[in-house]
């Protein structure tokens, strides 16, 4: 009974990272925001689940919207056209792989998942 | 020679997508070169006011009034394919169904174009593409891109933000903190003008714009030059400034255009809005007016003149979708084709208020 009360409320207190390839030059947060919210092309995003707990952790620190505000700007670009929305990969471990195999690529983890193949940008706090 | 994009066009290029897409489908998912995605709205609205039918944009020929409900003015379905030929070269055909000038929901080609990217900030556009008039005008059908209901009318009263066939260039350039996306535009377009009931005078546009993006506040300078010799000849230039701020929480912005034409006169259209976010849900407010500033040589005087107040909720309860319901009160500064209506009868008066109630459903997928 304790268990169960505990597991729901387990509030995310994991801090998160952005991530950039380790021949990158390094991102602001704030240029990271451009990024996510689909105002600059100087990198390719990567996103995880839309909806999952580290998706809009991320997008709630960096850009201070909701899941639905950033899908509803998303689809603004993507109906005029002009982009699609950041290919979305299924955990960390496949957002580090991505990170690490390309140098425009940008990612988002748990710090905990941080290791050699690809560098810190960002800490989210 | 006029680039005429026809639903046939539109299917050859889909077309085209797809067998690259199947020749590298070996290896690669489809998902790499074709991506399916759409847009629909489900609307019903109410308004009190029996000699004149509101509508939920210019050109259509009804609305709701004289059968007081209607789901006419906001419902829209809408399916695009975007793919990706090279690094570079990519595509997009959008497919629109929403009450048109003849009253029919038959579908239209709203984009269908192939876009070229130089560098990443610069980018040349060849086919269709939505003008840039107002601000949302090239995501106006998409309900759940807006944060009201539709976009308000007035400030599309001179132009219905159609497409234009030709080609655009894309231009950003950041200086320091701030971000210009610059466009140029050249092509050709049916254009609406108020006064008379849906006119396709075709007509060349040019446009130049400019979007100022700062964190989150964002001004956008416009300019269109529209010409056609046709009946009514269309000798119009539209030059507009919209500013947006937009944290997150809470947004505030506003939209203007100044429209000249020779033969329908001057018109200053303009919005006011502001709301925000709480939890799931969006409240919000707007206050839009158009008013007609010269007479053109058709005589017409003032043409469209109305002003609206509304108010109205967001809610984003489901992943996707969103549901809106929106009130608002329109009154009547002209009964020479307001804006807010269509299908005006000889009893409507200068200073007749309608309450109109809105309801939308919005999905994306």
């Amino acid at each position: 009974m304790i268990l169960a009360l505990v597991t729901v409320c387990d509030v995310r207190a994991e801090e998160i990272v952005v991530i950039v390839n380790l021949a990158a030059a390094t991102i602001s947060k704030e240029q990271t925001a451009d990024l996510y919210l689909g105002r600059s092309d100087a990198w390719t995003p990567i996103d995880q689940a839309v909806g999952s707990e580290i998706y809009v952790e991320f997008y709630k620190k960096v850009t201070g919207r909701d899941s639905a505000q950033v899908k509803a700007i998303w689809s603004r670009i993507l109906f005029t056209g002009r982009g699609i929305p950041p290919k979305q990969l299924r955990d960390s471990e496949a957002v580090k792989k991505a990170v690490a195999a390309n140098p425009k690529a940008v990612g988002y983890i748990e710090k905990s998942a941080v290791d050699a193949s690809i560098k810190v940008a960002v800490s989210i706090d | 020679m006029v680039f005429k994009v026809t639903p046939a066009i539109a299917a050859a290029m889909l077309a085209l997508g797809t067998a690259m897409a199947h020749a590298d489908a070996t290896n690669d998912s489809i998902d790499k070169y074709v991506t399916f995605s759409g847009f629909g709205t489900l609307g019903a609205v109410h308004s009190d006011y029996g000699k004149a039918d509101f509508v939920g944009n210019v050109i259509q020929p009804r609305g709701a009034g004289a059968s007081s409900w209607s789901a006419t003015p906001d419902s829209d379905l809408g399916g695009q394919a975007n793919f990706t030929l090279t690094d570079a070269l990519s595509g997009v055909v959008q497919v629109l169904s929403r009450q048109d000038a003849n009253g029919q929901f038959k579908p239209t080609v709203e984009w269908a174009n192939l876009q070229y990217e130089i560098t990443p900030d610069l980018k040349v556009r060849l086919g269709r593409m939505v003008l840039p008039t107002y601000e949302h005008s090239d995501t106006q059908n998409v309900g759940y891109t807006l944060p009201w209901v539709r976009i308000p009318i007035e400030i599309a009263y001179t132009d219905a933000g159609l497409h234009s066939d030709g080609v655009d260039v894309l231009y950003r350039v950041k200086t320091g903190s701030v971000t210009q996306n610059l466009q140029v535009q050249l092509g050709r377009t049916p254009v609406d003008l108020p006064g008379v009931e849906f006119t396709s005078t075709p007509a060349t546009v040019v446009v130049f714009s400019d979007t100022l993006q700062y964190g989150d506040t964002s001004l956008r300078l416009v300019y269109q030059k529209y010409d056609g010799s046709g009946f009514p000849e269309v000798r119009l230039t539209v030059t507009g400034a919209g500013l947006t701020y937009d944290p997150g929480a809470w947004f505030v912005m506003g939209d203007s255009n100044y429209s000249q034409d020779k033969y329908f006169g001057d018109f200053f259209a303009w919005y006011v809005s502001g709301g925000v976010r709480l939890g799931r849900f969006a409240p919000y407010a707007i206050y839009s007016t158009t008013h007609s500033q010269t007479v053109g040589t058709s005589g017409l005087k003032s043409l469209g003149n109305d002003h609206t107040e509304a108010a109205g909720v967001r809610w984003d309860f489901a992943k996707n979708l969103d549901t809106k319901l929106q009130l608002q009160r329109v009154v009547l500064d002209s009964v020479d084709d307001p804006a807010s209506f269509s299908d005006v009868g000889p009893g409507a008066r200068i200073g007749d208020k309608t309450n109109v109630f809105s309801w939308t459903l919005d999905f994306v997928f």
